[in-house]
Parts: structure tokens; sequence; C-alpha cells
């Protein structure tokens, strides 16, 4: 907070008239079209960035659906056969008496996911408005989106443990729905939509000249 | 800073496909895929139709199947009421490939686990949870959207053919439902839930026959019920007889045609089910299909022992039964307030022996009977049980009545007073007439009278009778055997030739009388023919006193007790045998022989010589001797006559011991013998007495 704050003058590197390679981080002057080090083409700014993070976000959006109305679980065992939902699994796993394991599922696949469509759109839509919020502060929301992406495949992790451990033939058995492969689709796409964002973007509001063209 | 501006520029040169970014086909994609497979899905998904339960066991939302041929189909959506809350209604999300066929002919039950004598069934629905079971035709009929569901699985399921029909429950038989049907021990069809009619009186389910044994049912089937057991003592024995384990506990319904050339049976026919095979038999044979008749019958008293399904006779042929029977109080009717016998009457017009087996002739003729004096009454069907029977008879003077054919509900025929026989009353009659019997006086008269009879019997004279009897009729035979007796006869034939020729003779000499004088020597001839006679007089002498000795013996024999009697007879016997070895008895033939021959000789004389002169003096002579002759014979009947009477005597007293044994017939014998004997010479006698000239003139 202390060093974004918003009135404080931040000189960009386009700005300085350079451009940073992005492979091997050297800093060339802004009209190099390749890094003379690693031979990476050089952008200063990606122009498609955005278009990628809606792109996969969308895609996110669309597979998060079924994960979340179609069963998750197929739980088979001598006496039933039991589908649930991510959502429905968790109230089970609640009224059943094991709330703290309902709340890290229910974290880890939708409390997470959600926010993190959440942020990404909030970023996205920063950079394009040019929002005021303090670029620190935007950054440190795209670096907690990105580390914590990586988490919200917990739930696809425990179908995987569970349906490949739990075959006891016709006494129990466990195979994954069709909420899991969207599921995973789901968290790949946003990490993909997080990956595409072009965080030197957050900083661009500060720039007069893009301000006011 | 100049440089920047640059930017937008270049930004506007580049084409749409450099501007866009290749991964908008990533969401694109998406988007599609689950379009497509939301389409897929609602495309997929199948109709909807709601089945009515009465309740929804174990049925669960979003798990329970619809299974056909044990294949899932379906799966309930949704478990409501219906509108009035009467019935459970299920919703169930159909195959949309079978939907065509849930038509209006589908039925639904659910299947659960039942545990029965006829063992466990739904085993599976233990571990699955229950399921809706669903039976359609093979022929889609459009489908249908509400459908009623049956409580339990029907009898013919889909794909099973059979011969479906009802069968009604006879008096003392139990139907219960799932009772298998057997043929000749084999299971070929199976009895449905049973149920009661509207009115209550019977009992009737659903059976179902499958096929190919469906054909073993016509017209003329009978069905009884197998199940339990039959305990009987009788002459056999013991015997205790029920068809298989599993009928006794679960019981089971048999049935056989007994009589060919029946009518086919179609679905839906009617058939009753009998207590026992022998009941089913005979109804095949009771009941032809003639119209019955319904008659009712009030009796005014009120007796215990008639029941249901007894016999009801007419003219002692059974024509029917008792279908029912009920108390009627009906003051106004009767006039008091007793209670009647209300008794219905089933009567089977074939058995009438009428030209037209139809209710109104059954009724006709009923009607003429009853004007003549038919009445019913009770009597007794067996005294020891003391059931009654109903019997149609004609009374003598009966009490004027009419067969009341507007009787309802069946016209009312008129009764006559019963006849019921007592069973204690007569059976104690009985009993106290066996108990006055004087059995034991009569055994110890029967012992005593045997003693006496065996002390008889061994009796040494007695078993000396029959030796003394043959003795007596050896020599009765040797009298009449003897040659001389027997040449009598001849000899006697001879003699009456010689008096022939005499009387030619004396015819000559009466003519020489005159002239030659031989009366002198006539009258000599007369007197040795007057000797003679005489001879002949004490040689018969002896016989009187035989006879006199035989009266005595029978006098005696009347007088004596039968011991003495006995020895008396053999007594008489020895002496007849002394008698008959008499010499001069022996001789009598003899010396009438002898006195014949000088009879002889003096005719001849009187040939020879002239003896006209003692002519008159011969004659009277001769008739001296004729008259001495004629003495001697009549002495001969009264011995006869004695002699018939000591063998009547004898025969009577013979007669005693016996008819049939051997000394009796021996007897029996010798008397016969005794008796051809003295009616020998009782025909000899008459011939003298009768004709005693005939001995002179040969005639």
């Amino acid at each position: 907070m202390e060093r974004a704050h918003p009135d404080k003058k931040v000189l960009t590197a386009r700005q300085a008239g350079l451009v940073g390679c992005k492979n091997c981080a050297e800093a060339w002057p802004i009209e190099t079209q390749r890094c003379g080090r690693c031979g990476a083409t050089l952008a200063s700014r990606d122009p498609k960035s955005l278009q990628r993070v809606w792109a996969w976000w969308l895609a996110g959006v669309i597979c998060y659906i079924p994960a979340n109305t179609e069963p998750m679980l197929l739980t088979k065992t001598l006496f039933q056969d039991e589908a649930s939902t991510i959502v429905g699994g968790a109230i089970d796993l609640f009224v059943y008496g094991d709330p703290g394991i309902a709340i890290i599922i229910l974290l880890a696949s939708v409390g997470i996911p959600v926010a993190k469509f959440i942020c990404i759109a909030w970023l996205a839509l920063s950079v394009q408005s040019r929002a005021l919020t303090a670029p620190a502060t935007r950054h440190v929301v795209y670096d907690v989106v990105e580390y914590i992406g990586r988490w919200s495949m917990i739930d696809v992790f425990v179908v995987a443990i569970l349906s490949s451990l739990v075959q006891f033939s016709a006494v129990a058995t466990i195979e994954p729905g069709p909420a899991s492969l969207a599921f995973a689709f789901s968290v790949i796409f946003t990490m993909l939509s997080a990956q595409s964002f072009d965080s030197r973007r957050i900083w661009d509001s500060f720039e007069p000249v893009e301000r006011a063209p | 800073m100049s440089e920047i501006p640059d930017l937008p520029v270049s930004n506007g040169r580049r084409s749409i496909l450099e501007r866009v970014s290749l991964v908008w086909l990533v969401p694109l994609a998406a988007l599609l895929v689950s379009l497509w497979a939301a389409w897929q899905s609602y495309a997929d998904r199948g109709p909807l139709v709601d089945i009515l339960f009465e309740e929804a066991t174990g049925i669960r939302e979003g798990e329970t199947e619809l299974r056909f041929r044990d294949v899932t189909v379906g799966r309930v959506e949704d478990v409501g009421f219906s509108d009035t809350l009467e019935k459970v209604r299920v919703t169930v999300r159909l195959d949309p490939d079978i939907a065509g066929y849930v038509d209006g002919d589908a039925e639904f039950w659910i299947v659960q686990p039942e545990v029965s004598t006829r063992g466990v069934t739904g085993l599976d629905t233990v571990l699955s949870g229950v399921f809706i079971e669903a039976a359609w035709d093979s022929v889609p009929g459009g489908l249908v959207a509400e459908h009623v569901g049956v409580p339990r699985a029907p009898l013919l399921r889909s794909g099973e053919e059979g011969l479906s029909f009802r069968v009604t429950a006879g008096s003392g038989v139990q139907l219960i439902g799932g009772t298998p049907i057997l043929h000749k021990g084999v299971e070929v069809g199976r009895i449905g839930p049973a149920e009661l009619t509207a009115d209550g009186t019977v009992a009737r389910a659903e059976a179902i026959i499958y096929a190919p044994y469906d054909r073993l049912v016509s017209s003329n089937t009978r069905f009884w019920d197998t199940s339990g057991f039959t305990f009987s003592l009788g002459a056999n024995g013991a015997e205790l007889d029920f068809s298989s384990l599993a009928t006794l506990i679960a019981g089971g319904v048999a049935f056989d045609t007994v009589v060919s050339g029946g009518s086919s049976v179609s679905d839906g026919a009617d058939f009753t089910i009998f207590a026992d095979e022998g009941a089913a038999r005979a109804s095949l044979f009771q009941n032809d299909g003639a119209p019955v008749l319904n008659l009712t019958a009030i009796f005014e008293d009120n007796f215990s022992g008639l029941t249901v399904g007894a016999p009801v006779l007419l003219d002692g042929v059974n024509v029917g039964e008792v279908t029912n029977l009920n108390g009627i109080v009906d003051e106004v009717r009767f006039g008091d307030a007793n209670v009647r016998l209300s008794t219905s009457i089933l009567l089977r017009t074939s058995k009438l022996g009428l030209a037209e087996a139809s209710t109104e002739a059954a009724l006709d003729f009923l009607e003429a009977r009853v004007a003549d004096g038919l009445r019913a009454r009770l009597v007794s069907a067996s005294i020891l049980t003391g059931g009654l029977k109903v019997e149609l008879v004609d009374v003598s003077n009966p009490a004027l009545a009419a067969l009341d054919r507007a009787g309802d509900p069946f016209a009312i025929i008129p009764v006559a007073p019963a006849e019921i026989s007592d069973v204690s009353a007569t059976a104690e009659g009985v009993m106290e007439r066996i108990n006055n019997l004087p059995i034991e006086e009569l055994l110890e008269a029967a012992t005593t009278f045997l003693t006496s009879a065996n002390a008889l019997a061994s009796d040494e004279d007695i078993k000396a009778i029959p030796s003394d009897v043959r003795g007596l009729v050896a020599d009765v035979r040797a009298v009449s055997g003897s040659e001389q007796v027997q040449a009598l006869p001849g000899q006697a034939s001879e003699l009456l030739k010689e008096f022939e020729a005499l009387t030619a003779d004396l015819r000559r000499v009466v003519e020489k009388i005159e002239a030659a004088n031989a009366v002198d020597r006539l009258l000599a001839a007369v007197d040795a023919t007057t000797e003679a006679a005489t001879g002949v007089g004490t040689s018969v002498e002896g016989v009187p006193a035989l006879i006199e000795r035989l009266n005595a013996v029978a006098a005696k024999a009347e007088a004596l007790e039968l011991q003495e009697l006995v020895a008396e007879l053999s007594e008489a016997v020895q002496s007849a045998r002394l008698l008959l070895s008499d010499e001069g008895t022996r001789a009598l033939p003899a010396r009438l022989g002898d006195t014949l021959a000088e009879l002889e000789a003096a005719l001849t004389e009187l040939r020879a010589g002239g003896a006209v002169d003692n002519l008159n003096s011969a004659l009277a002579s001769a008739s001296a001797a004729s008259a001495a002759v004629e003495s001697a014979a009549a002495d001969l009947p009264d011995v006869i006559r004695q002699l018939e009477h000591l063998a009547a005597e004898t025969s009577a007293a013979v007669s005693g011991f016996g008819e049939n044994s051997e000394l009796n017939r021996s007897a029996r014998a010798a008397l016969r013998d005794v008796q051809d004997a003295a009616r020998a010479i009782e025909k000899l006698a008459q011939t003298l007495e009768r004709n005693p000239n005939s001995i002179i003139l040969g005639r």
C-alpha cells in the first residue's frame, strides 16, 4: 500500500523508452523488435492480452456451469447408487456431521474458482477502464489469483484418487462424474486466463499520455 | 515520448485475424460442446408417465427404477400425491425408445421382497431397494401419460400365454392367493388373490393355466382343493392322505378332465373348486347343465340336523339338495312369533324325469303333484348322526294346500309334519329288548338237552337197536324170500287151473252120477278134505299167538318209557325172529302145498272113481272146509294189522333217533320190507277173502 500510492508518480518502462524481454529480462530500446540476447519477440504491451484473458475466462465460466450441475462423483455401493454434485456433496457432508471437510470442499471448489472469475474479470475491466484503484493492490490480487489457481484442482484430485482407489466391484465403486472433467477444464481455463493477463498494463493507468489522447 | 502514438496506428493496419486472438475458439468450442451436450440430453430425455399407486412403499425419487423384463427402462423422478391425496403419484421418466409401448394396457406394480409359504420372492430388492416392474405387449400403441398401478404382479406376465378364468370356492374350500394349480403333480397354473363377491357369499379368484397346458381344460374339467390333509379311520385301517408337503403348507388346487367331449373354454370362464376329488368327480355326473328349480319350504318345527347340502328326495330319488337355511319370524304371515325354518331347495329338473327339462315344466309337474298330496317333510337321514334330509312324499289325507308360485324369492312348497326318529329312544329300545332276551335260561336248557341226548345216544341198548332191527329185517326178508312163499302164487295159479279142470271134471262127474253111485266115496274124500282143512287150521293156530304177543309189545311200547320200549322192542324182535324161525311157520306154506296136493289127490280120486253118491255130503263138507279156510284167512288181516301197527310203532320209535342217521335209514328200509311183506300177505288174504271160491272156481 505504501508503495502503490495513487498519488505517487510512476515512471513506466515505456515512458522511459525501454522494452523488457519477458524471457531473459534484458532491457532494450523500445523500437527493438527482437531481443538481442535470447531472440524472443519484444513487445512493450501485448495487444491481444485482454482478448485472451476474456476468451479463457469465458471458456472457464462455460465449463464451470456443468461442473456444478452435473454429478461429480458416482458412488455405487451394494445398496444404492448415488450421484452427487459438488455443492450437493458438500451439503451432505455438512449435514452428516463433517463441516470442516465440507467447508474445505466448498472453498476449493466453489469459493476459489468463483473468486478467481471475479478477480480476473475485475482486473481485466480495471485495465480496460483505467480505473484508479491502486495498481499495487491490483498486482497483489493478480499474484494471489495466479498462485492460488492451481489449488482449485484439489477437487479433481480427490475425485481422481477416490475413483482409482475405491473400486471394490459390486460392494462399492466410485467413478468420476461428468462434472469432474468440466471442472478440470474450468480450472485450466481460468489458470490460462490469469496467465494471459499482461500485468504490465496494471500500471498503464498512470500514464498521462494514455489518459489524454 | 513522441513515438508512443505509433502503436495505435500500427494496430489499425493489422488484419482481423491478427487483431482477434485465436484463443476465442476455445470458449466458442466449450460453448458449442455445452450446448450440444445440453441439447443432446434434452433430446434423449424420454417422456414422463404418471403411475398411481395405493402406496409408494420404498420408492425414492431419482433412484427407483422402472424395469421391463428386468431391464431398466426408466427412473422415478418424482413422488407426489394425486389431487385428493387418495393415491400416490409416481412420475417416471421413460426411455424414449420404449415410450411408444407404454400404451393403455401397460401394467405397473411394485416389486418388493416377499416371504410366503411358497418361498421368497424379490430377494434382489432387499439390497437394491424396490423397483417398479412393468409389463406391456409388443405392439406399440402410443404413449398414455397416466396409469393406475396394480397391487401385485399380474398372473399372466407379458409374453406369457395361457388361459385366464375365474374360480369360485365351493363349500369347505379355502381360497389362498398364489396357490399353484397342479395337474398330475406338475404346476401348470396359479390362482390369483382371492376376494369376496359383492354380496359376500362366495370367495372367488382369478386363475391362470399357462400354455400349453391350457388345452387340458374343457367345460368338463373340475377343480378340487388338495391343500391340507385328510385322516380317515376305516375298514382299511388308518389313512393319512395329503398330496405333497408343499401343498400341505401352501395349499394347492388340482384339476382333471374326467369325461371327454367337453367344449373348449375361453378366457373368463367360471369354475368351482370342490373340497375333494370325489366331490369334484361326482359333480360332473350330477350337474348336467339342465336348468335348476329353486323352491322354498317353510317347516313349522325347528329341528337341528338339517344342513346345507342335505339331499332332497322325490319318491326316493335324489333330485336336489338344500342350498340355504334360514330362521324366519313373520307374525303377520303365520299368526305367531315362532321361529320357522325357511329352507331353500334346489331341484335338478333333469332328475325329475320330465320330457322337457325346464323350470316351467318342473313347476307345472310339482303343482299337479302337490294338488295330489305331495308335501315336503323332514326325515332322518341317519339315526346315528341325527342328520336330516328333505323328502317330497305323497301324504295321505293332506291338509288342503297348493304350490305357491308367487313365493318370493322362490315358489313355496307346502310341508308335512316331520318324521324324525329319535336316535336315543330307538337305540334304547333295541338295547332293552336285547337285554331282556332269556339267553342264560336258553343256554342252560340247551346244555341239559345236549347232555341228555348225549347220554341217550351213548346208551348200549340204543346202540344195540340197529343190529336187532337189522336181524329182524333179515329174518323177514328170509321169510318173504323163501322159495315156498315165492312159489305160493305160482302154486295157487296151478291150483286154480286144477280147479278149472276139476270143475270140468265135476260136470262130467255130475253127468256120471246118475250112472254110478260114488257118493260114499265122495263123502270119504270130503272127510279127508275136512281133515286137511283142520290141519290147515291147526297150522295157523300159532299165528294168533304171535299176534297176541305183538299186541302186548305194542301195548307195552305205548305204555313204557322209551328205554323200556327199546328193550321190549328188541325182545319182540327176538320173539319175532324165533317165531319166524319156527319150523311150523316155515312149514306153513309147505303144508298149504300139501293140503292142496291132498285136495288134488281127492279130486283125482273123484275123477277116477264115481262119487256121485256122496255128492251132497261132499259138497257140504267142501263148504265147511271153505269156511274153515275162510276163518283161518280171516285171522290174517288181523295179523297184518298187528304187523303194520308194530311197524308203525317201530317206525315212530326209530324216527325219534334222527331223521338221517344210519340206524334210522336201515330201520326204515327194514320196516319198508316188513310192510311190503305184510302187504303181500294182505293181498293174498284179501284175494282169498274177497273170493274164496276162486280157489275152487279158479277165478
